[in-house]
């Protein structure tokens, strides 16, 4: 006898939200949906987790051949159909759909019809069960590749990558102000949302005819006008206000980024313009040479591990050790008289000098032993040698030190003979060398070889003269 | 039945099997918990907050702060906000228009006219940055380059007291940690044997407003933070020389002996502050060694005293105090505050005035050049201001050459210099008649976090939980003003 199941309501909404769903992917194009039925599809973010679920728990449950319980799959199967409409609602408001969108849609479409299909099979009682088997093991496969496209179309495609390959590259030496400035700044802080994926505004900004063409506004960017240029507008407005860009919740443009994208649209927006081309005293040169900078913080990142045991160990009563920020292996060394100093409470730092970025040890009476100690920290930024004994002898030591940018050396007994030294201090940004006994001459040499370098003497004489004239706190 | 449970629920009729069953179920449920949770027994000691404490939360700009503060607030409209219409609508009265029904101190009220009154001093533009600093500061005028200008200033508190103490603790009631002390706490010390926070007084022969101790204390904060006062004169920390006839190996006992002793202490109560008034004792120790040392400015060459003045070998004087407060930078003190009283002109306000300018103005501008000429200035933020600003209209009578100025809070103007402040800046705008801000507005809770940034702490981070709620220096506002940041 054959059993005749009753055609229940339930059956009627699964066929025709199945035949919805293919009407709305085979016509996709010829539809436009009301402002009501849009929003429906913002839904399908929410929605999308309950059909996983379910339909991850029925396959599991017919692989392990137990029973699926009739109201299990149906749920599964509705929410995956209603899942799927909404995303296709969604989906709509986007415009041009770009490819991860487009296998997103497909495979999600043929997850919810795949399972609608399963829940008519299920109706009739089948016979193969390797059929069975086949559809369930499908469903699993669409499941992973829909939501690995659903995610990348939300995320960025590079959401899952590893971090390793994410790492920024360097800008190269006189580098094109467009592709490797601009263009970057834009990747990180406007392409997720406007990329052929994800066209928001109608605007694309992964190319600079892209940017000309402009979006739905226009005027995106006019060459040689940032004021007036949409793109800076949006930037300057206020976070509260709705037309923000980035909207608030995505990480907002720095100053310095701010000025390089107006400074860059004044000089006409060109993507032919390299760093060379521009004046070194012009503003948008300073800016890009900034950049240009390494982060300490990168660097930072990857020294060797200490632990705050270590650090505290070796801190005594006069030796300050600390972290230079929380989380971070760099440290700074601060040397305080005592009344009995020996080298040794230096020399014992050998074995973290890899991590030691900042050292002052002004004012104590160190020598050649010390100097070694300081000259074997490869990644010294920082250093305080005022008013120690040390001379020309023990300061060649420290030429090894090419990631030194601050040097304090006044009150010393050097001489012109330690200029080579500081020639060879490549990454050198400041030096304080007054009260020594460098001449004048060996002074300017170090300048005209150094231009950027900004050298200290002193306070200027006659600055010094007008405040002993005018001693406004004189005795008499 | 009944009988039996009532037995056994009283806790005085456990009977000894009773007694082992619970125990075992309870030591059980102890072990199980304790092996889920393993900090279950470790009690509360360790801070509950994410950030470690001592350390900055990111690499900071600052190490430390000089705070020269011109305790009775000068008048922003004689130092460095010049309004030239002052002068064009003389006598007038102020306009309700600007006013706006600003409240008034009861010293003026209960006048009928609000006269506007001129600057007696006169102005002028210095350096690149065309900074307009009153004739009052011929040698501060010398650094307008490295100094950044904020005429934005403004507060809630219309008083002096509630004023100074909501500019130190961020709170005009009093009982809150000062600045210093909220550092000190978040940074931890540099230098073991020196106070992190120090407290250097002087005083003006103008009109004064009491200096009170409340303004340097850590509040809530452990005892540690608190700033401590040095004075001029042969014994800078009260009661820290020894008594005559006790050598230092004696000393050295004692306070072990002290130390066990309290050690004891500290096991039976587990308070905390025993602890550290172990650590104080420890400290004191060294700073009787360490003090004299920095404070002896007799080893200052001649062209130091001369670019301070030859008024900063007279101890406790403004400008001795700021070549002391170069010395103690030098030394890791994190937090040196300076106060110098005599800055509240109700009347006489030119003459008085021109008084004040003369204690500080040198002095200032010469630690400013002294800490760059040492590379200082590249971590060392110097800040100069009081704790409200100045009424335009006249106090009393209407008298050009003799005139004063009631308080003002809507609009002040301070400076500040070095680390990892953007120089020779001039930040904020008041009207044009310097009673209201109209551009860039930085209240204190802002000012506050931008002091804080640049010493490398996230001023919302940086809490403390106390009676049952978390405090912050800037409570629950405050913005870093990013402008200002190099």
């Amino acid at each position: 006898m054959t059993v005749i199941t009753k055609i229940k309501w339930v059956d009627y909404v699964v066929f025709g939200l199945s035949l919805f769903l293919i009407f709305c992917l085979v016509f996709d194009s010829y539809i436009e949906l009301p402002r009501l039925i849009a929003w429906l599809g913002r839904w399908h973010p929410l929605v999308l987790h309950f059909p996983i679920v379910l339909l991850l728990l029925c396959v599991f449950l017919g692989l392990t051949n137990k029973k699926i319980p009739k109201l299990l799959l149906t749920l599964a199967v509705i929410f995956a159909l209603v899942t799927a409409i909404s995303g296709f609602f969604l989906g709509k408001e986007t415009g041009v759909k770009g490819e991860l969108l487009f296998w997103h849609q497909w495979l999600g479409g043929g997850l919810a019809l795949l399972a609608a299909i399963w829940y008519w099979l299920d109706g009739v009682s089948i016979e193969n069960k390797i059929l069975t088997k086949i559809l369930q093991v499908a469903i699993i496969g669409l499941v992973f590749f829909t939501g690995h496209y659903g995610g990348m179309v939300t995320h960025g495609e590079d959401f899952l990558a590893l971090p390793l390959e994410k790492r920024e590259e360097k800008i190269p030496e006189n580098p094109l102000i467009y592709k490797d400035v601009v263009g970057r700044i834009l990747d990180k802080k406007c392409v997720s949302c406007h990329n052929p994926n994800k066209k928001k505004g109608e605007l694309l900004m992964t190319s600079l005819n892209e940017l000309l063409a402009g979006g739905e506004v226009g005027n995106t960017i006019i060459p040689g006008n940032p004021q007036e240029s949409e793109l800076i507008r949006r930037i300057h407005l206020p976070i509260e206000d709705g037309d923000h860009m980035p909207p608030d919740g995505k990480k907002p443009l720095d100053a310095n980024e701010i000025q390089i994208l107006e400074q860059w649209i004044a000089k006409g927006a060109s993507d032919t313009l390299r760093l060379q081309h521009l004046e070194a005293s012009e503003p948008l040169a300073g800016l890009i040479r900034n950049l240009m900078q390494p982060d300490p913080n990168e660097k930072w990142v990857r020294l060797p591990k200490v632990a705050d045991s270590t650090i505290l160990r070796w801190s005594s009563d006069y030796l300050t050790i600390r972290r230079i920020a929380g989380g971070v292996n760099a440290l700074s060394v601060n040397l305080y008289k005592s009344p009995a100093y020996e080298a040794k409470q230096l020399t014992d730092l050998k074995f973290i000098s890899e991590n030691i970025v900042q050292m002052d040890i002004s004012g104590i009476p160190i020598g050649q032993e010390e100097m070694n100690l300081v000259a074997s920290c490869p990644n010294l930024e920082w250093l305080e040698i005022d008013q120690t004994p040390i001379s020309d002898n023990e300061l060649d030591t420290l030429k090894v030190l090419s990631d030194l940018k601050i040097l304090k050396i006044y009150s010393t007994a050097i001489s012109d003979k330690s200029i080579p030294v500081f020639k060879k201090l490549k990454g050198l940004q400041k030096l304080y060398l007054w009260n020594t006994k460098i001449s004048s001459n060996a002074l300017n040499e170090l300048k005209n070889a150094n231009p950027t370098l900004k050298i200290d003497s002193g306070i200027d004489e006659e600055l010094q003269n007008t405040f002993v004239k005018q001693d406004s706190l004189s005795k008499n | 039945m009944e009988k039996d449970k009532n037995k056994s629920e009283n806790p005085l009729k456990v009977n000894r099997r009773h007694f082992f069953s619970q125990l075992s179920v309870g030591i059980g449920s102890l072990a199980l918990g304790s092996l889920l949770i393993p900090d279950l027994f470790k009690g509360t000691t360790e801070n509950p907050l994410s950030q470690p404490l001592g350390i900055p939360h990111y690499a900071p700009k600052a190490k430390r702060i000089i705070y020269l503060f011109q305790a009775g607030a000068p008048s922003q409209l004689e130092t460095f906000d010049y309004k030239p219409i002052l002068r064009k609508r003389m006598g007038e009265d102020l306009p309700e228009s600007i006013r706006k029904g600003q409240r008034l101190t009861n010293m003026t009220a209960n006048q009928d006219k609000f006269p506007l009154m001129p600057p007696k001093v006169g102005f002028k533009q210095h350096g690149e940055s065309q900074t307009w600093i009153s004739d009052f500061f011929p040698h501060i005028a010398k650094i307008a380059d490295d100094i950044t200008v904020v005429r934005s200033m403004h507060t809630e508190a219309i008083n002096h007291d509630p004023a100074i103490t909501f500019l130190q603790t961020g709170s005009q009631i009093s009982g809150r940690p000062s600045m210093g002390s909220w550092l000190s706490y978040g940074l931890g010390s540099e230098n073991k044997n020196l106070p992190s926070f120090v407290v250097l007084t002087s005083r003006g022969k103008g009109n004064s407003q009491g200096l009170y101790s409340k303004l340097w204390s850590s509040g809530f904060l452990d005892s540690k933070h608190q700033g401590v006062l040095l004075r001029s004169g042969k014994d800078p920390v009260l009661y820290l020389n020894d008594p005559e006839g006790l050598s230092r190996s004696d000393k050295r006992h004692l306070l072990d002996h002290v130390s066990s002793l309290n050690k004891l202490h500290h096991v039976e109560t587990g308070d905390d502050e025993i602890e550290s008034r172990i650590a104080q004792y420890e400290m004191a120790y060294r700073m009787q060694m360490s003090v004299p040392d920095v404070m002896d400015i007799s080893k200052e060459p001649q062209s130091i005293i001369d670019l301070y003045g030859e008024g900063c070998q007279v101890p406790g004087t403004y400008a001795a105090n700021a070549l002391q407060a170069r010395r103690l930078a030098e030394n890791g003190v994190r937090f040196i505050q300076l106060y110098h009283q005599g800055w509240d002109q109700h009347g006489n306000l030119h003459n008085e005035m021109a008084g004040q300018a003369k204690d500080v103005d040198q002095a200032s501008a010469a630690l400013v050049l002294d800490l760059k000429q040492r590379g200082m200035l590249d971590d060392t933020l110097v800040v100069w201001g009081g704790e409200f600003g100045r009424g335009n209209y006249a106090q009393g009578k209407f008298d050009p050459e003799n005139y004063g100025r009631d308080h003002h809070p809507k609009a002040f103007s301070i400076w500040m210099a070095g680390g990892g402040i953007k120089p020779g800046l001039n930040y904020g705008q008041t009207d044009e008649f310097g009673y209201n801000v109209v551009e860039n507005p930085v209240h204190i809770n802002d000012f506050h976090a931008t002091l804080m940034h640049t010493m490398g702490l996230d001023h919302e981070q940086l809490i403390y939980k106390y009676q049952g709620r978390r405090f912050r220096l800037t409570d629950v506002a405050g913005n870093v003003i990013k402008d200002l940041l190099a």
